[in-house]
C-alpha cells in the first residue's frame, strides 16, 4: 500500500514538472513514459495552459523495464521513429564490454545495420534497423532488461 | 519454498495463481501480450513483462520469450496455469534445463498421459478399466472396421494427441466410420500435428466423472473426491459439481482408489485429474488424465476446504503432502457455472468487446473467480471464459437456489454471455433431479433452436 501512495505522489510531481517543461519550451503536445506511467498532454489552442487529456498509469509493479528519460515527442510535430525491442531479453549497446557501441546519438544508420544486441537464453541476437536515418536518442541503458515492444532508439528518418 | 514465480498464462487463472502466491508471500511476475496490457493479472502482479503480440504463438505460447522473461526477472519457478503451455512436455523440459522449476508433473508424465493411446495401455496394464477399442493407432480402413465390429457400434474416433473435446467423431455404421476416419486424421494432423487416431466403443448416455489427484514428490498420493462434469456442449464443459448426484460413498471409494492407482501408474506428481465415463449400469471406464490444474478446480476447493493452487505450489517446491486420504472430507455441495463471452442461443458466437457495466454477485455461499472489470476490453484472441461463478450450499438443492440467486445478480453489459443459458438449466426439473447424461445440454440447445 505504501508503495502505491509514494508512486502516486511521484506521478503528481512528474505531471507538474512536465507541465512546466511544456510552458517553458512552448510545446503544444507531449507524450511521456516513465516507470510504468504514460502521460499525454495536449495544449488547447485558445487557452494558455496545457490541459491533461489522458492519464494512464501502470499500477504499482517495480522493474517493468522503463524507458530511461524517454520523452517521445508526438508524431504530429516530429517525424521520429522509435526502434522497439522485438523480443524479451537484456539490451547491450556493444558486441563486448570494451568495444564501441553499435549506435550513438547523432550517428547515421542504414536499413540492415546492427544497432544493438539483445541477449535471450544465452543467445546474442543482433537487432537491425529497418530505417535509414540519424539516431536522435538512446532510450534504454546498457545492460537493462527489456520487454517486447520496449523503446530502444529514437531515429529521425531520412 | 519459491521466492518468485512467473505465471505463464493470462485471464482468471493468472489472477488465481497470483492470489495464492500473495497469500504465501511469494513474489509474482506476469507475462502479457500487447492487447493484455490492461488486463487484471498484469495489474496485480509485482512485476510484468510484455512478451509479444496478440496471437498466442507470439506471446503465451512463445517459449523463448517466456523463458527470457523468467531469466531477466530471476524467478525460481514458472506456473503454467491451464491450456497454453501447461501440458507441453517440451516446455517443462526447457524450464528444468534453465534451472527454473516447472510447477506441474515431470515431462515424462506429461508426454505419457498426453498420448491417449499410450495412456490407455498403461492403465490397462495397471488394472484400470478402459473403454474397449483399438489399443494402437489405426493403420487402415480394414483395422477401423474390424475394431468397430469387435466392440459394436456406436463407436467414436478420437485423436491420440487430442484433448479438450477436439478431434472426435461418433459413428453409427461402416459408411460413416470410413468417411469420418479420414476427416479425423486430417483434423488431428492440423490441430495436434499428429494424425494418429483410435477407435473406441461409444458409451451411451454416459456421465463424465473426474477425480482430483494431489501427489507430492515423495510418492504420497491422495484423491480429493469427484466432480461431475456431464453438462457439456460439444465436449466443452459448462457446469461442474461436487459431489456427483449419482456417486455414493461406496462408488466414490472404489473409483477414488482406481484414480490414485492410475496416477501412480503414470508416476504422477503435483495436481492432476483422472477422467472416467460412468454408464447407466454403474460401470466406469478411464478415458484420460489431465496433467494440469483445471478450470473447475474451485468446485473441489469449496467442498473439501483445501486450496489446490497453494498445495500445488507446495508440492512442486518439494514439500510433503500435509494430509492423508482419511483427512480428506467432503462437506456440502458445490456447483460452478462457466460464464463465457458467447451467445449460447446463436451457436456460441464469441462476443468480445468493452464491458461497460459489471456487477458481481456476492453474499453467502457465492465465489466468483474472474479477471474482468467495468471498462475492460475483452480481447478476441483468446478463449471466451469471462468468469467462473461458484456456489456452495449444505445440500444440492440449496446450492441450486443460491446459483439462481447469483445468476440473477450477475451483470456483464453489454456482452452476450452464457448467463441466460445457465438460468434456463437451473430452472429445469431434469437438472434439479440430477439425472442427466453428457447429451443433456446438446439436446436442450437443439430443442431451443428447433422451437
Amino acid at each position: 500500500m505504501e508503495k502505491r501512495r509514494s508512486s502516486e505522489r511521484e506521478a503528481f510531481r512528474l505531471i507538474e514538472e512536465v507541465l512546466q517543461l511544456m510552458e517553458s519550451r512552448g510545446l503544444v503536445e507531449l507524450e511521456l513514459e516513465h516507470q510504468g506511467i504514460r502521460l499525454r498532454l495536449k495544449k488547447a489552442t485558445s487557452s494558455p495552459a496545457p490541459q491533461l487529456v489522458e492519464y494512464v498509469t501502470g499500477l504499482p509493479h517495480a522493474a517493468a523495464p522503463a524507458a530511461a528519460g524517454g520523452a517521445k515527442p508526438a508524431e504530429s510535430t516530429d517525424r521520429r521513429i522509435i526502434i522497439k525491442s522485438p523480443m524479451v531479453g537484456t539490451f547491450y549497446r556493444a558486441p563486448s564490454p570494451d568495444a564501441p557501441a553499435f549506435a550513438e546519438a547523432g550517428q547515421d544508420i542504414e536499413p540492415g545495420q546492427v544497432v544493438c544486441i539483445i541477449e535471450a537464453m544465452k543467445l546474442m541476437n543482433e537487432i537491425k534497423s529497418e530505417v535509414a536515418g540519424r539516431v536522435v536518442e538512446v532510450l534504454t541503458e546498457n545492460g537493462e532488461p527489456v520487454e517486447f515492444g520496449q523503446p530502444l532508439f529514437a531515429v529521425e528518418p531520412r | 519454498m519459491f521466492s518468485k514465480i512467473l505465471i505463464a498464462n493470462r485471464g482468471e487463472i493468472a489472477v488465481r495463481v497470483i492470489r495464492a502466491c500473495r497469500d504465501m508471500g511469494i513474489r509474482t511476475v506476469a507475462i502479457y501480450s500487447e492487447p493484455d496490457r490492461t488486463s487484471l493479472h498484469v495489474r496485480l502482479a509485482d512485476e510484468a513483462i510484455c512478451v509479444g503480440g496478440p496471437k498466442p504463438e507470439q506471446s503465451y505460447l512463445n517459449i523463448p520469450a517466456i523463458i527470457s522473461a523468467a531469466e531477466i526477472t530471476d524467478v525460481d519457478a514458472i506456473h503454467p496455469g491451464y491450456g497454453f503451455l501447461s501440458e507441453n512436455a517440451h516446455f517443462a523440459e526447457i524450464c528444468e534445463s534453465c534451472n527454473v522449476s516447472f510447477i506441474g508433473p515431470t515431462a515424462k508424465a506429461i508426454r505419457l498421459l498426453g498420448d491417449k493411446i499410450a495412456a490407455k495401455d498403461v492403465m490397462r496394464k495397471a488394472g484400470i478399466p478402459i473403454i474397449p477399442g483399438s489399443m494402437t493407432a489405426i493403420r487402415d480402413k480394414e483395422e477401423a472396421l474390424a475394431t468397430a465390429r469387435r466392440v459394436r457400434y456406436p463407436v467414436i474416433i478420437k485423436a491420440a494427441a487430442g484433448g479438450g473435446g477436439r478431434g472426435m467423431r461418433v459413428c453409427h455404421n461402416d459408411v460413416r466410420l470410413l468417411s469420418a476416419l479420414m476427416v479425423c486424421q486430417t483434423e488431428a494432423q492440423a490441430s495436434f500435428n499428429n494424425s494418429d487416431v483410435f477407435v473406441e466403443k461409444y458409451i451411451d448416455e454416459p456421465r463424465h466423472i473426474e477425480f482430483q489427484i494431489l501427489a507430492d514428490k515423495s510418492g504420497h498420493m491422495i484423491h480429493l473426491g469427484e466432480r461431475d462434469c456431464s453438462i457439456q456442449h460439444r465436449h466443452q464443459k459448462l457446469i461442474e459439481e461436487s459431489p456427483s448426484p449419482v456417486v455414493d460413498s461406496k462408488l466414490r471409494r472404489k473409483m477414488g482408489e482406481l484414480a490414485v492407482r492410475a496416477a501412480k501408474a503414470a508416476d504422477y506428481t503435483t495436481v492432476g485429474t483422472v477422467e472416467f465415463l460412468l454408464d447407466r449400469d454403474g460401470n466406469f471406464y478411464f478415458i484420460e488424465m489431465n496433467t494440469r490444474i483445471q478450470v473447475e478446480h474451485p468446485v473441489t476447493e469449496l467442498v473439501t476446504g483445501i486450496d489446490l493452487v497453494k498445495e500445488q505450489i507446495r508440492v512442486a517446491a518439494g514439500e510433503r503432502l500435509g494430509m492423508k486420504q482419511d483427512d480428506v472430507t467432503m462437506s456440502g455441495h458445490a456447483i460452478e457455472c462457466r460464464i463465457n463471452a458467447a451467445d449460447p442461443f446463436n451457436g456460441f458466437t464469441p462476443s468480445p468487446g468493452r464491458i461497460t457495466f459489471f456487477h458481481e454477485p456476492g453474499g453467502p455461499g457465492v465465489r466468483v473467480d474472474t479477471h474482468i472489470y467495468a471498462g475492460y476490453d475483452v480481447p478476441p484472441f483468446y478463449d471466451s471464459l469471462l468468469a467462473k461463478l461458484l456456489v456452495h450450499g449444505r445440500t444440492r438443492h440449496e446450492a441450486i437456489r443460491i446459483m439462481q440467486r447469483a445468476l440473477d445478480e450477475f451483470l456483464i453489459e453489454p456482452l452476450r454471455t452464457t448467463v441466460p443459458l445457465h438460468k434456463q438449466i437451473f430452472s429445469d426439473p431434469i437438472f434439479w433431479r440430477g439425472h442427466f447424461s453428457t447429451h443433456y445440454l446438446d439436446r436442450i440447445l437443439a430443442e431451443r433452436n428447433d422451437g
